[in-house]
């Protein structure tokens, strides 16, 4: 119960939340924007899985809207090559995996902090797009959307993937090795590396491993629209970062649970809804995000304040 | 500490004079490609545009100093702009009195990096990535995405557009923070306070400096630093919107790191994020110059920054190659 203290005090504020949704505004709770609301939200989940990882690592990403654009493109115009869907979305997690093994050398490789390394990256990649294709949107042939198949199936299908992607990283980062060497070199990487584990190589992989989520979750946003829109995935990034801040990720490094992630990007997602039934201007979506990404650290700061004095 | 050799072979080799060759190498090559480049009429124009993002990397210059970073300075700019419009429109100040308001906000929101950073102890990158979020959102919010201020009187805008003695209106503002931040950094003790902790704030608190409110400081100076560039802005464009700013963290980050400024802090001076500053004003004109689509300037900006922040690491990597051949060679089994 207390291990889980952080996560549950925000699985209670995401209930608060709902509770009132259900009172002022139960139109919330229609089958048909409820499913599209969780359709949209799935690629940024598979985001936020890897930003935790990133945090956790203490270590940070903030090139994944960039990288997200690039794979999301790029596997628009595969696809509107006529390439079959599988080998498309493969080309889209290797282009991302590439961008993430990019930031993953320059970070462990080179020893730069990852901060500066990762907005270099993201405005690199975005203006790289932005001169090469100029804003165009990419259209789609039929049967990319949904994958071809009817839309129930289509969203079902992405949400699935989303959850069962989750629920495999939340145990491997309990169970397997590989998971909790991310925990060991973000909580200290001399003790890591002198406990055997290899923090750079550790490192490298995180960055890598990330840009494959953001290229899978490119294609996850691709399928649903008949159109790639070049733009898509700006301030993606803030998204999932303030989606693992507010589900406890520690941006000390080694503490945080994927659990918490997923509830935290739930109480996030509900935000934007909740602004419109409650008719509050969505004008305001931005600021109320930077608004609780520093509650969450605030709050997380004050516990660390009475933990240390 | 100080290695630095003196003689006219090291000033040769330092990191401000191949910084100042670069400069002066790129502005003959933009000369040769583009007719109207090396035009006074140009560099005037560089100038004016180099102001607002020198004055935010002027700001940065100490807060990488102290080893922290602030990206929340471009959208700070924005929010200012956006709130500096309202007091002179909305609310009905003359316009000395709404840009002095302006930097009391300015100071305001450093003051809340600063309180986060210094009370709970709070990584900068993280509460400066909260606040980026915030203060643009705040500007967002406050035009609902769509209100600009326009139609500010001729005597304002003649600070951003008219020449003052020769030279653009707004270089003397620039000139004078400038020769104060260089005073504070090079020439008082907090300068050098700021970079001991830097290179080791746990070290410069038991040597009885007050490491907080040294940290406070800089980054509340950065907030009505960028409170000046959003009134400057403003007076340039002839208009306040939403997006003022946005994007400009990069540019002010990219030159204090190519002016030699560590970004593990400790290391740096304000001369070499002037000289910075200069060679990316000159890049961007000089590409739009050289009709280049605008996008590769941006492009450029984000790979001149990794190659920077990589020679700037390049010792250290060599150092520790050698020291690796060096255990290599000399291995003997370990027996613990």
């Amino acid at each position: 119960m207390k291990r889980h203290f952080r996560e549950l005090s925000v699985a209670a504020a995401l209930l608060l939340v709902l509770l009132a949704l259900a009172v002022l505004a139960p139109a919330f709770y229609q089958p048909q924007p409820l499913l599209s609301l969780l359709t949209r939200e799935a690629p940024t989940l598979v985001v936020a899985c890897g930003m935790a990882l990133v945090i956790i690592c203490r270590q940070i990403d903030i090139s994944v809207g960039s990288q997200f654009a690039v794979c999301s493109v790029a596997a628009g115009l595969l696809a509107a090559n006529g390439w079959p869907l599988p080998l498309v979305s493969l080309a889209s997690v290797v282009f991302g995996l590439i961008m993430g093994a990019f930031n993953g050398w320059l970070v462990a490789g080179l020893r730069l902090p990852s901060i500066v390394v990762t907005l270099a990256t993201m405005v690199t990649w975005r203006e790289a797009l932005r001169w090469l294709r100029q804003g165009q949107f990419v259209n789609l042939p039929d049967g990319t959307q949904w994958l071809g198949l009817s839309q129930l199936a289509g969203q079902c299908m992405l949400i699935v993937t989303a959850v069962v992607l989750l629920v495999a990283l939340a145990l491997a980062t309990k169970h397997l090795a590989a998971g909790r060497f991310v925990y060991a070199v973000g909580t200290d990487a001399e003790a890591a590396r002198l406990a055997g584990i290899r923090p750079q190589l550790t490192t490298f992989s995180v960055f890598a491993f990330m840009g494959a989520l953001v290229g899978l979750a490119a294609m996850m946003n691709v399928v649903q629209s008949p159109q790639v829109d070049p733009k898509s995935g700006s301030g993606l990034e803030l998204k999932v970062i303030a989606a693992a801040v507010v589900g406890g990720v520690a941006v000390s490094g080694g503490r945080g649970k994927l659990w918490g992630v997923f509830v935290g990007l739930l109480l996030l997602a509900c935000i934007s809804p909740a602004l419109t039934h409650l008719r509050i201007e969505a004008y305001w979506e931005k600021a109320i995000q930077g608004a609780i990404i520093l509650l969450a650290v605030v709050a997380d700061g004050v516990r660390n304040r009475k933990e240390t004095v | 500490m100080n290695t630095e050799k003196h003689g006219f072979k090291a000033a040769l080799f330092r990191h401000e004079t191949v910084l100042l060759f670069v400069v002066v190498l790129e502005w003959f090559y933009f000369n040769s490609v583009g007719p109207r480049f090396g035009s006074v009429d140009n560099s005037f124009d560089i100038m004016r545009h180099s102001v607002e993002i020198g004055l935010l990397a002027l700001a940065m210059t100490p807060i990488i100093l102290t080893g922290g970073i602030d990206l929340s300075v471009g959208s700070l700019l924005g929010l200012c702009a956006i709130l500096f419009g309202k007091f002179w429109r909305d609310v009905g100040m003359p316009i000395p009195l709404a840009a002095a308001c302006t930097i009391g906000v300015g100071a305001l929101a450093g003051g809340l990096n600063a309180s986060l950073i210094t009370w709970l102890r709070l990584p900068p990158l993280i509460v400066t990535l909260g606040t980026f979020s915030l203060f643009r959102g705040l500007a967002e919010a406050i035009t609902r995405g769509v209100d600009t201020f326009t139609n500010f009187p001729a005597s304002f805008l003649f600070l951003g557009q008219e020449r003052w003695l020769g030279i653009p209106a707004q270089a003397p503002a620039f000139i004078v923070v400038a020769i104060g931040i260089w005073l504070l950094v090079h020439r008082t003790t907090f300068g050098r306070s700021f970079r001991a902790i830097g290179f080791a704030p746990e070290g410069t608190r038991y040597a009885g400096i007050p490491v907080e409110r040294r940290l406070a400081l800089v980054y509340v100076l950065a907030g009505m630093i960028a409170a000046i560039a959003a009134v400057i802005y403003t007076a340039r464009l002839g208009q306040a919107k939403a997006d003022a700013g946005m994007g400009y963290e990069l540019f002010a980050i990219t030159a204090v790191v190519l002016g030699g400024t560590s970004i593990f802090g400790g290391v740096g001076t304000v001369q070499g994020t002037l000289l910075g500053v200069a060679a990316i004003a000159i890049l961007n004109n000089g590409l739009v110059h050289a009709r280049q689509p605008r996008e590769v300037a941006g492009m450029l900006t984000g790979v001149l920054l990794i190659l920077a922040l990589a020679s700037s690491i390049l010792p250290k990597i060599l150092a520790t190659w050698r020291a690796r051949r060096q255990t290599s060679l000399n291995k003997t089994p370990v027996t613990t």
